[in-house]
């Protein structure tokens, strides 16, 4: 099982964070963490989920980039930033 | 309502579906036979959730759909209003995008990009949900700014290696699906197959892709594909795979699928890359773009072809068949025989599909139209309805079972009310045939809820809706009946009897590898 981080940049939408959740759960991802905040003219959301599954992150954040109001998304395994921050 | 009585005044194409399931699977139907953006409505509540088979089947077969339902108005979403259902949520697992129109002076600009989303990249449905109060509301129409997207550039890298894996394989596979066709880019492959001398395979979706006639055309690989096209699938050391993706039904046993393969994945969507099986190599690009700058002219592989071709001429169709019944397999050769190559041919799901897959003749995947990832029994009639009204030159064709024909038969009344001269072929088995088939095979023969030997009068249920029609039981009746359904000016129902123990061969079971096909032991 592996732990990532996902920084997700989006426009923002009232139903964007359901499309979020929706397709990490269904592409078999558990969320253990997240945090969002908007932008100061509010156009913008930043979502920070931290997901952990046996499936490798690229077929999570491929999908994720593929949600049209997405723009962008970085994903980090956990652990080698637990490292390196250590 | 109020958008049905702007419809009053004309302006618009509409026709009125018995049911809004059949409405999105008609919208599917004319997107597939036109390439266009199928286009379907409905009303709020019941009208919008009975869209969602049809949006998921578009889904599934990235086809572009754009889907408009009423919603209440603003003010009254979220109070539990009459008619009032979450379509937006309940849009995010079945489309590719969806709006929820809040500001009418937004209308113009969502439509517009609704129909640009269904259509680019890779295509999908995509629902705007208009509350009634925008419906009502009178807005300045706005010029709508045209976007231009610039090509992307080629992954050269991508190509190079690509190129490189080509000229050392011994045992290539060309592995085709539905995606040539979605980016219309038949005549590129084509063109590819043709220079590179390759061996050639497809998906149910991509049948029609290649050329059928092409000697190394091996046919459809999976569960009920050929027997020549699975085992060289199984035997190849290269895969190169073109907008298709690793479905399980495709692969049989995941692990088991072409072991020794190194893959080339070529698709516009990226995220197709590694999601079932590895690629040494995925080339995200528009297909016409990539495929040229992939041929490397013939491929020297000269013994690899002659074991394909042996593998071919080894295991050909069997259309011997004791008795007077009718074989459905060899019917509907003799249909695909009786019809042009422009004739669209629409099918529903279960054992007449999986026929019609393997025993009719596609020149076009625009001609072959049949729900293959979401396998939506009911498909056939709503689709065949929707290709006629695409393509009203050219004959549409359902080819339907006993079991799916009922689950949109209302949509009899559409065709009556539009008199649109679909030719209906039933083959009636009086079962749930392909269930049935599992039963008799993995269940020991408990044929639960499968035998519908109280199905209707299905003659007279055309008639009741002004179809003609008749019913064969015999061999000897289906040419002249063919014949008689293709001469006629009007929709026809052939309702033809077939028994019930036929099988759909080959069959490769559930959780085993493609090279362990079962065959009929008759």
């Amino acid at each position: 099982m592996n732990q990532h981080n996902l920084q997700i940049e989006t426009q923002f939408r009232p139903e964007v964070l359901e499309r979020v959740l929706r397709l990490t759960r269904h592409r078999g991802f558990r969320v253990d963490d997240m945090e969002m905040s908007t932008s100061v003219d509010c156009q913008k959301l930043n979502i920070r989920v931290t997901v952990s599954s046996e499936r490798p992150i690229q077929l999570l954040s491929r999908q994720l980039e593929k949600l049209m109001d997405v723009t962008r998304v970085e994903a980090q395994l956990l652990e080698q930033r637990l490292k390196k921050t250590a | 309502m109020p958008l049905y009585d702007a419809l009053y005044d004309g302006g618009v194409e509409h026709l009125l579906c018995r049911h809004e399931q059949a409405a999105a699977l008609g919208a599917v139907g004319y997107a597939r036979a036109s390439g266009q953006v199928g286009v379907c409505m409905a009303t709020s509540g019941p009208g919008a959730t009975n869209l969602i088979t049809g949006l998921a089947d578009a889904m599934l077969d990235s086809i572009p759909v754009v889907a408009i339902t009423g919603q209440v108005p603003m003010a009254a979403i979220g109070t539990d209003a009459f008619q009032e259902v979450d379509v937006l949520g309940m849009s995010l697992s079945c489309t590719k995008h969806s709006y929820l129109v809040e500001r009418a002076e937004d209308l113009g600009a969502i439509i517009a990009e609704a129909f640009e989303v269904a259509s680019s990249g890779r295509p999908g449905p995509v629902l705007i949900d208009v509350p009634k109060n925008v419906q009502v509301a009178l807005v300045e129409p706005k010029p709508l700014g045209t976007s231009s997207v610039e090509p992307e550039p080629l992954d050269e890298v991508g190509i190079a290696a690509a190129r490189a894996l080509l000229a050392a394989a011994e045992k290539p596979i060309l592995y085709v699906g539905g995606g040539v066709g979605m980016a219309s880019a038949e005549a590129e492959l084509r063109a590819f197959a043709a220079a590179s001398q390759i061996p050639s395979v497809t998906t149910l979706k991509g049948i029609g892709t290649l050329e059928p006639d092409d000697e190394l055309f091996l046919g459809m690989l999976g569960m009920h594909g050929t027997k020549a096209a699975n085992l060289a699938v199984q035997q190849c050391d290269l895969l190169l795979v073109v907008g298709a993706r690793f479905d399980d039904r495709v692969t049989g046993k995941l692990d088991a699928f072409a072991v020794n393969a190194k893959v080339i994945h070529l698709d516009k969507d990226a995220a197709e890359f590694g999601k079932v099986r590895h690629a040494q190599v995925g080339i995200a690009s528009e297909l016409k773009a990539v495929l040229p700058a992939l041929t490397l002219g013939e491929l020297q592989i000269d013994d690899w072809r002659q074991r394909c071709l042996a593998l071919k001429a080894q295991h050909p169709w069997r259309y011997d068949h004791p008795g007077d019944n009718i074989f459905a397999p060899l019917m509907l050769k003799q249909l695909s025989e009786a019809l042009d190559d422009g004739a669209m041919v629409s099918c529903d799901v279960g054992q007449h599909q999986m026929w019609v897959a393997q025993h009719m003749r596609f020149t076009s995947p625009r001609n072959h139209l049949s729900s293959s990832g979401l396998g939506t029994m009911g498909f056939g009639l709503p689709a065949a309805i929707g290709a006629k009204l695409a393509r009203p030159g050219d004959e549409s064709v359902l080819v339907s079972g006993d079991g799916s024909f009922m689950m949109n038969v209302q949509e009899l009344g559409t065709l009556k009310r539009a008199q649109l001269p679909v030719k209906m072929v039933l083959l009636d088995n009086q079962r749930l045939g392909m269930v049935r088939q599992w039963q008799e095979l993995f269940f020991d023969g408990r044929y639960s809820e499968t035998i519908l030997t109280d199905n209707p009068d299905f003659v007279a249920l055309a008639a009741a809706f002004n179809i003609p029609g008749e019913t064969i039981t015999r061999k000897a009746e289906v040419a002249p009946a063919i014949q008689r359904m293709l001469a006629a000016d009007t929709a026809y129902l052939l309702h033809v009897r077939i028994s019930a123990e036929d099988n759909v061969w080959p069959l490769v079971p559930p959780g085993v590898a493609n090279d362990q096909m079962m065959e009929d032991q008759a």
